[in-house]
């Protein structure tokens, strides 16, 4: 029995010092920093990269898989990434993401900017509603519309379809751009869209998923759309060595076990739908999403953005209010550039500069310190201040010049005058602009989810890419956005009754 | 006129060819004044003659450009502690300025407490008292908005009261007020007089200037035409301009 144990210790022990070896011989990749490996995700692409379950953190798929996969072959730790798929390409090249795996396709354009390494063969489909004759070529679109995924390069290949027809006197393929795979699939179950562009995997996915209403009508044979690619910057060394990693995880069987589990091999191709067409509105996915955790959680995330970026956009203001409003000075233009760039650029943009142009020129913005929730609170506090300064201005303005003047008279100090003269009198006129501000920028922070962060609406979308349950999770969204929107109505209605003062009738109320 | 170059310090003001400009225009003319304790000054004149300008040097709520304006012998300029200077001399504005998001009360002891740092209790104690001396205790808890025309009146010559001035300046304190209101002003501006205050009064009411005035100050365009006493001011006036602007008023 000794021996037997210590042969075990001995055998187990040569293993180890086998694995090891072989891990060294595979040396990490230079874009794995300190043990992590970083890879950068949108998870709307069942069954390859998605949410799996009520929680957001919930990634999963065949991609997932094969980050934690590629990582344990070096020793790595997988660190995953979520963001919108525009944001992901600028994120690789900000170094915010090792790389990026996500279903995306190997492409000669992208690969002019970034090495590709491939892992697993796919091809790209038409689809339509189950019924739909086949086509065999794409002319066949010709005055059709076809709905499409931004960011992706389906759009290219039609374009090059239509320059075609155009040549031929035939009508263009029109196309529709959706920001989601989910949504763009949605537009033909609505008619909207006679056909969608997609992979074939996706299609496997959702036939299950829909009950058999959508199917292949075409499948044509394209280079650019043979193989999903994991792409990096460029680097001949990394690109090598994430070979050699893909080759291993390919000798092992581990991507064949892999492509099982995620019931994306061929033979499932034809299998029959194995559930019946959702119901038009079930209330209990309705409701069991509204008090969902990832539900709360998004409107927390909402909740805090609005109410963090507001307070610092008031802060912001209240000096450069004050400074516009007083003696000329040679910072006043500075402030009025400010004000008129800040509202006048679009607020999207402003969000994507932010996150991923700032890097480029700073390099100190591309650590891990700086999160998308810095980014958007940033982002949006900036915005909102511009909007806010002309609030204040106005306000400020409204408080007769006499207030100030009869303070003064009196002794006060500057600090005293506006602090208990002119401020409160201001606050009274400019707490109803500043609550609709406040409203509007609750609204606002949902645009914050395309540099990936959590807030409600971006739960949203998750959960119905996951479930292709649009009513009922769009739905639950718009009861939490209301459900804010009233209570802070209810706490205006609340201060306004402290400012009885202004008026002599409320003001008669509140002696009696 | 008989005065003396220099300014008096034995006098409560003593101003010496005091002058003001806006840019280019000048809106005080060298204007020259000794002003007794107690002393119930009227300024009248013509609109546009600059006695609003000339009472607000006084508090230095408006600087002047040159010339020496003194109080209890001490020349005030741009040195001068402007919190101190303004605690001696109150005042009160045409539109009462008085301020809508406090109380009677509040209106009354916020500066006391902010300025002299008196604790609220206090204040508010003392603004009680002078609100009954003016007459309007019953108000003290009501907002400005409530109340009449007099009633804000007698609030805002409160409000200067309480930080215990010297001198207190009006504005045209008679503007918006029915004859009964206007008397009630006169009782309390003699009885301001009585403890000792000096007021300084701009007005365009003849009746309410001949009833407290102890001596008349006429100005235009920006220089004192003459100062008088109220009988002889208006039964024979010295100079030809306030002649024709009391002509002018009775035809009005
Ligand atoms: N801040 C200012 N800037 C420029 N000019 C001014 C200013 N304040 C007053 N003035 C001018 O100074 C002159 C005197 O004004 P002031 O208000 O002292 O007149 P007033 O005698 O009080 O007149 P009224 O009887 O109409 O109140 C006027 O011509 C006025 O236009
Ligand atoms: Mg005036």
């Amino acid at each position: 029995m000794r021996r037997t144990g210590l042969l075990g210790v001995l055998i187990a022990g040569l293993v180890t010092m086998l694995a090891t070896i072989s891990a060294r011989a595979e040396a990490p990749p230079s874009f794995a920093a300190n043990g992590t490996l970083t890879a950068c995700t949108n998870p709307t692409l069942p069954p390859m990269t998605f949410v799996n379950g009520a929680e957001a953190s919930a990634l999963a798929g065949f991609d997932i898989d094969l980050v934690r996969e590629i990582a344990g072959v070096w020793n790595l730790r997988p660190d995953i990434v979520q963001m919108d798929f525009e944001g992901m390409f600028p994120s690789l090249s900000a170094g915010r993401c090792g790389m990026v795996i996500s279903g995306v396709m190997r492409q000669a354009t992208r690969e002019r900017n970034f090495d590709a390494i491939p892992y697993y063969e796919s091809a790209m489909v038409v689809i339509a509603r189950t019924g739909t004759p086949k086509i065999s070529s794409f002319s066949e679109l010709s005055g059709q519309t076809v709905a499409i995924e931004t960011g992706t390069s389906y759009g290219r290949l039609i374009e090059i379809e239509n320059a075609a027809l155009a040549a031929r006197g035939k009508p263009p393929i029109r196309v529709q751009l959706y920001p989601s795979e989910d949504q763009v699939i949605q537009q033909v179950l609505l008619g909207r869209a006679h056909a969608a562009m997609s992979q074939d995997v996706e299609v496997l996915y959702r036939r299950r998923q829909l009950g058999g209403k959508v199917t292949t009508i075409f499948k044509p044979d394209i280079p650019d759309f043979h193989d999903f690619a994991i792409y990096i910057r460029k680097d001949s060394v990394d690109k090598a060595r994430l070979e050699q990693a893909v080759d291993e995880l390919r000798r092992r069987g581990t991507l064949t076990a892999l492509a099982h589990k995620w019931n994306i091999d061929d033979t499932l191709e034809e299998a029959a739908p194995t559930r019946g067409a959702p119901s038009r509105f079930d209330v209990q996915t309705f409701l069991s999403a509204l008090v969902s955790r990832a539900f709360f959680k998004g409107a927390s995330m909402t909740l805090i953005m609005a109410l963090l970026s507001h307070v610092t956009a008031i802060a912001i203001s209240i000096p450069i209010a004050l400074a516009l409003n007083g003696r000329r000075s040679l910072i006043q233009p500075v402030l009025s550039a400010y004000v008129a760039v800040f509202r006048g650029a679009p607020t999207l943009l402003q969000l994507l500069f932010i996150w991923n142009a700032l890097p480029q020129f700073l390099p100190i913005f591309r650590e891990s310190w700086f999160t998308p929730f810095l980014a958007a609170w940033i982002s949006l506090s900036i915005n909102e201040s511009a909007y806010q300064v002309e609030i204040n201005r106005a306000a400020l303005r409204a408080v007769d010049r006499g207030q100030s003047l009869a303070a003064e008279a009196l002794g006060m100090k500057k600090s005293h005058v506006y602090w208990h003269i002119v401020f409160p009198q201001a606050l009274r006129i400019a707490l109803p602009p500043t609550i609709n501000d406040f409203i509007s920028l609750l609204k606002t922070t949902s645009l914050a989810s395309v540099i990936s962060l959590q807030e409600l609406l971006a739960v949203t979308q998750i959960q119905v890419a996951r479930t292709f349950q649009f009513t009922e999770y769009y739905s639950a969204a718009l009861v939490w956005y209301l459900g804010i929107v009233f209570f802070f109505l209810y706490v205006q209605k609340r201060i306004e009754r402290r400012f009885t003062w202004a008026d002599r009738d409320k003001a008669a109320a509140h002696d009696a | 006129m008989t005065l003396n170059r220099l300014p008096d310090p034995g006098k409560r003001l003593s101003i010496r060819d005091l002058s003001k400009l806006y840019n280019e225009f000048v809106a005080l003319d060298h204007i020259n004044l000794d002003i007794e304790q107690g002393e119930k000054i009227v300024v009248l004149g013509p609109s546009g003659s600059g006695k609003s300008t000339f009472i607000r040097c006084l508090n230095r709520i408006e600087p002047h450009n040159s010339g020496v304006l003194m109080i209890d012998g001490k020349i005030i300029d741009q040195k001068t502690d402007l919190t101190e200077l303004r605690g001696r001399v109150g005042m009160v504005f045409q539109n009462y300025n008085l301020f809508p998001h406090l109380t009677v009360l509040e209106n009354c002891a916020v500066a006391p407490r902010l300025v002299r740092s008196i604790p609220r209790g206090q204040a508010e104690d003392t603004a009680r008292r002078i609100l009954a001396q003016v007459g309007i205790a019953e108000q003290a808890s009501k907002y400005p908005i409530q109340l009449s025309g007099g009633q804000q009146q007698r609030v805002a010559i409160a409000r200067a009261l309480c930080m215990d001035p010297e001198i207190i300046l009006f504005d045209e304190p008679t503007a918006a007020l029915d004859p009964e209101a206007i008397s009630g002003v006169v009782l309390i501006i003699n009885d301001l007089a009585a403890q000792g205050i000096t007021t300084v009064c701009v007005t365009h009411e003849m009746g309410f200037a001949r009833r407290i005035a102890d001596r008349i100050v006429f100005m235009d365009k920006g220089r004192v035409q003459e100062i008088t006493p109220p009988e002889e001011f208006f039964t024979a006036p010295r100079s030809a301009r306030a002649r024709a602007f009391l002509n002018e008023m009775i035809r009005f």
